[in-house]
């Protein structure tokens, strides 16, 4: 199993007036190369539950264990170099520095490794061929469509080849045609052995023959 | 391992570089108000060292020791039979008397410096015609004789002419023919001077017969300095000996203690910079604060974020430092520190044209660096880390 | 003197390097009494992010206590200006009793801090972080180490007296000085020489015979050996070296050779041997955490980093300091 967790709660403010429990007793397996649709409202802990699968912060209690790495109290730094590893996120409104140009934006993650600008150019011009928007790699993010923003978010997350892809609310800003688009892009990585996460309400989503289970999520916990 | 560091810091330095260029409004506000924090402080410094280094070019030729006589406490006349029993003392090469003061004149307001002494007697007295502009040096027997410096010629308007006259104590006039004139290249020591006679000095102060004002005395080896000033003291217990390089040391110890009290001034210029600074640093917009987040989730560390803001703090102010240095050596050597010279060389109505250019090395940019750049760092880094620890899931909420 | 920009740089920088550490102290005090690694409240989570507030600070003070030395042997040399019979910074430092115990607090500030961060990167590198409690409170040991360094220093600036008679640098340092701080007098150049080379070559074959097979017991000897080399090697460059740089065979100042007219190679040679000692000591100083969780891999790692750097500075300051003296001795000099 890729993804495993085992009675995960995360508490916020812990001990303060304003704790807020914002999972409780979550169980969840999810083995590789599969897609999962994770679909709850605004503030049923769905956001919480992705940050915790893609290693942004451990569990208050619980066993979460992702790619093989208990995360239980690991300090920021080795979560940080999990995350850069393990993960790939995409973003609900796609979270593109806005003045950097493509290829900048694509191959941020691989500055802090120490990869040289040659390696970094190189593994970005890949992706961004493979998406189909190369010829535009040296314009500003905030000079492109869309669609091409859309597949520059994908082209980021990959970068590190990461096993885990995690998409939080991604068609929420899409028309029909860019939505499916997507799906289509997503159906491809599971395709290649990707496990994929995907938060969502959009019934494109939830309704593509992709996507191998849907869980809900109300309250903080799970109902299937 | 040492490479994949040095690729890092050199990525991050790249990052740094861009987000530096993308905020470039706000850094150059920060910039240019800090150039101009480093352009005074720089300035004073700068100003102090070419002042030093003119005091000790100047004083460089001065006699090693003067001898003066005190009595209650002031400068008196000297007999110029003392000089005949330093004569005494090994050691000592030359010893040269002079009758000097200052003459005041009512209708310019201006205070003239007037040395009467024989050039021949100089060590250098053969080459004194070298510092003239035009004309020659007088000999011991010519009466009535003097050298002026270009001030003397400018606020006495005798450009066209060849003679002046002065008051004596009595109010009678003592007529000088202008033998010479200094080179505009001595100023700093000519500009106010007007070198006579002995006799005609003795004439225009009405100084009594064998007395002098002091004697210059040149000794052989530097290094008995000390050894023969203690002798001489002790010979004449009535004098005052005063030493070449105690002399420098005073110009230091003044020219320090003025550009100390600037700096104490200008602390508060940097005070309020400093808070500015820090305010600036402070203040994350939401994009500065998502763009924290999104790297941080990509996967990039606090310490990562740390290093981005170090990056950035050190480019503006290099960038503030070197501006603001050049536009201080500008400020001294091509506008004479205008806006300090009040402050550094006083008043008069002869100001002298001095030529300021400073000789800067290594530990007098670290100086200004210590007091400029070192406070704005070290005011950024609180606001750094607030920045640094912009939690990562800001961006998926 | 406080009314001069030298002095007032200098205290400006110090006050600087003890506020920062100060600050840093904070963290160190509530993570001693706080820190639970276990724990997920607020507070935790807060101190978690203190720290990289405390180590930044930490790395910045290293760097500005760097400079603070700079700025202290480059003063004293500006003062030795008007301080009668200074003939350079040498004089200066000895114009009263507070100049030569500050430069010796400044140079270990260098050689704490220093170890303070190895301590760190080393407590980052494991995942339980198994060295926080001695990291902080080392921390915390820090600070009368900068009021004294801050003290010194400011006794030293207000007992400067301009009219003061002093040392100079030839009178201290010259052979035939009779006044009881003769430090060279028992030595010759030729005995002083024997024992810097000796040592060097001692220093690097121990140092290859370890990195071939760390042994604790030799590393702690190499320890002892930097440490050693470090005094041995200011004396050489006072006694024999410098005069070499000068060219003149009785000024034997170890200030003066960072003087631009010496084309700054004071700055090589101390820049190469601190940091050379630094690495060569801090080796076997971490030996002793190497048991501890997390860490089984990170303490060898930076060891044989830390040899490799100390061998590599020692190769350079052995070539910088017998440069002049074997271009001397090659263009004929007196044999």
């Amino acid at each position: 199993m890729l993804i495993e967790l085992q009675d995960v709660t995360k508490i916020y403010n812990q001990g303060q007036a304003n704790e807020v429990k914002a999972l409780d007793r979550i169980n969840l397996t999810i083995p590789s190369g599969s897609l999962m649709c994770l679909r709850g409202a605004s503030g049923s802990g769905k956001s919480t539950l992705l940050a915790v699968i893609g290693c942004v912060f451990p569990p208050t209690s619980g066993r979460a264990t992702i790619a093989g790495k208990l995360l239980s109290r690991l300090p920021d730094r080795f979560l940080t170099m999990h995350r850069r590893q393990f993960i790939g996120f995409i973003f609900q409104q796609f979270n593109i520095l806005p003045e950097l140009n493509v290829l900048d934006n694509v191959t941020l993650p691989l500055l802090p490794v120490g990869i040289s600008p040659r390696e970094r150019r190189k593994r970005g011009l890949r992706l961004l061929e493979q998406f189909a928007i190369a010829h535009r790699r040296n314009f500003a993010a905030n000079q492109i469509s869309g669609g091409e923003l859309q597949r520059v978010a994908i082209a980021r997350a990959l970068i590190n080849d990461p096993p885990i892809i995690l998409a939080d609310e991604p068609t929420a800003h899409l028309d029909t045609r860019l939505s499916e688009e997507f799906m289509k892009i997503i159906s491809g990585l599971k395709e290649v052995g990707k496990t994929i996460v995907i938060t969502s309400h959009d019934p494109l989503v939830t309704e593509n023959s992709a996507v191998e289970r849907i869980v809900d999520i109300r309250d903080g916990r799970l109902h299937a | 391992m040492f490479k994949t560091t040095l690729e890092r810091q050199l990525n991050i330095l790249d990052y740094a570089l861009s987000s530096v260029w993308r905020r470039r409004l706000k850094n150059l506000s920060v910039m240019l108000v800090f150039a101009a924090a480093i352009f005074l402080l720089a300035s004073f410094q700068m100003t102090t060292t070419a002042l030093n280094q003119a005091a000790s070019s100047m004083l460089a030729k001065a006699p090693e020791i003067t001898v003066q006589r005190i009595s209650a406490g002031r400068q008196a006349s000297i007999p110029l039979a003392y000089g005949e029993k330093l004569k005494a003392i090994f050691g000592i090469r030359r010893i040269v008397p002079r009758i000097w003061g200052y003459h005041f004149v009512e209708p310019n307001r201006a205070n003239y410096t007037v040395i009467g002494l024989d050039p021949a007697a100089m060590p250098s007295g053969k080459a004194l015609g070298l510092t003239l502009a035009k004309g020659r040096f007088f000999t011991a027997g010519q009466k009535g004789k003097a050298v002026v410096g270009q001030g003397v010629v400018k606020t006495m308007n005798l450009a066209d002419r060849r003679n002046f006259s002065l008051f004596r104590p009595d109010l009678t006039l003592k007529p000088f023919g202008i033998s010479g004139v200094f080179a505009p290249g001595t100023n700093l020591l000519t500009d106010d001077l007007i070198v006579t006679t002995m006799a005609d000095a003795r004439d225009l102060f009405r100084i009594p017969a064998g007395m002098v004002t002091d004697f210059c005395v040149y000794v052989a080896n530097p290094a008995e300095i000390q050894t023969i000033a203690g002798k001489i003291a002790k010979r004449l217990p009535d004098t005052r000996v005063l030493t070449r390089p105690q002399i420098q040391k005073t110009y230091q110890v003044v020219f320090g203690w003025r550009s100390g009290f600037g700096s104490v001034c200008l602390l508060t210029a940097l005070a309020a910079f400093t808070i500015f600074a820090w305010d600036k640093a402070s203040g994350l917009s939401p994009e500065e604060r998502r763009e924290i987040s999104i790297l941080k989730i990509l996967g990039w560390e606090t310490a990562d974020v740390l290093t981005v803001r170090f990056w950035e703090g050190l480019l503006v102010s290099a960038l503030a430092f070197a501006v603001g240095c050049t536009l201080a050596w500008i400020h001294v050597v091509k506008f004479g520190a205008a806006l300090f010279r009040p402050v550094m060389m006083g008043w008069s109505v002869i100001s002298t044209s001095l030529h300021l250019v400073p000789d800067l090395a290594l530990a007098d940019f670290l100086l200004i660096f210590a007091f400029t750049v070192l406070p704005y760092l070290a005011a950024t880094i609180i606001p750094a880390w607030r920045a640094a620890t912009v939690p990562a899931d800001s961006a998926i909420r | 003197m406080f009314l001069n920009s030298w002095s007032l740089a200098l205290t400006l920088c110090s006050a600087i390097v003890f506020i920062l550490t100060a600050i840093a102290a904070r963290t160190a005090v509530r993570v001693l009494r706080f820190w639970d690694p276990a724990s997920d409240d607020t507070r935790q989570i807060g101190l978690e992010s203190e720290t990289w507030l405390a180590s930044t600070l930490v790395e910045y003070g290293l760097g500005f206590q760097i400079i603070s030395l700079v700025l202290f042997a480059l003063a004293a040399n500006h003062f030795c200006s008007f301080l009668t019979g200074a003939m350079c910074a040498t004089g200066a430092l000895k114009a009263n009793a507070y100049g030569m115990p500050t430069l010796l607090i400044k140079l270990a500030g260098v050689f704490v801090y220093g170890f303070w961060i190895v301590l760190h990167r080393l407590d980052i590198s494991s995942e339980s972080y198994p060295l926080v409690r001695l990291k902080y409170g080392y921390l915390v040991l820090l600070l009368p180490l900068l009021v004294g360094d801050i003290s010194l220093q400011s006794l030293y600036i207000a007992h400067l007296k301009p009219d003061i008679v002093t040392s100079c640098c030839a009178v201290v340092f010259s052979k035939t000085a009779s006044d009881g701080h003769n430090l060279l007098g028992s030595f010759s150049q030729a005995s002083v020489l024997q024992s810097f080379y000796g040592t060097a070559t001692g220093l690097a074959a121990l140092g290859l015979f370890l990195h071939k097979r760390w042994q604790a017991s030799l590393a702690w000897l190499y320890a002892g050996a930097w440490a050693w080399f470090l005094g041995l090697s200011l004396v050489a460059v006072i006694a024999v070296f410098s005069s070499y740089i000068y060219a003149m065979p009785f000024h034997h100042c170890p200030f003066c050779i960072l003087k631009p007219e010496y084309s700054y190679i004071g700055f090589a040679l101390y820049g190469t041997l601190l940091p050379a000692a630094f690495f060569g000591m801090a080796g076997a100083m971490i030996d002793p955490l190497r048991h501890r969780p997390g860490l089984a891999a990170s303490v060898p790692n930076f060891q044989k980093m830390a040899l490799g750097v100390s061998l590599f500075l020692l190769v350079v300051f052995v070539t910088l300091t017998s440069y002049h003296l074997l271009l001397y001795r090659l263009l004929g000099g007196e044999s």
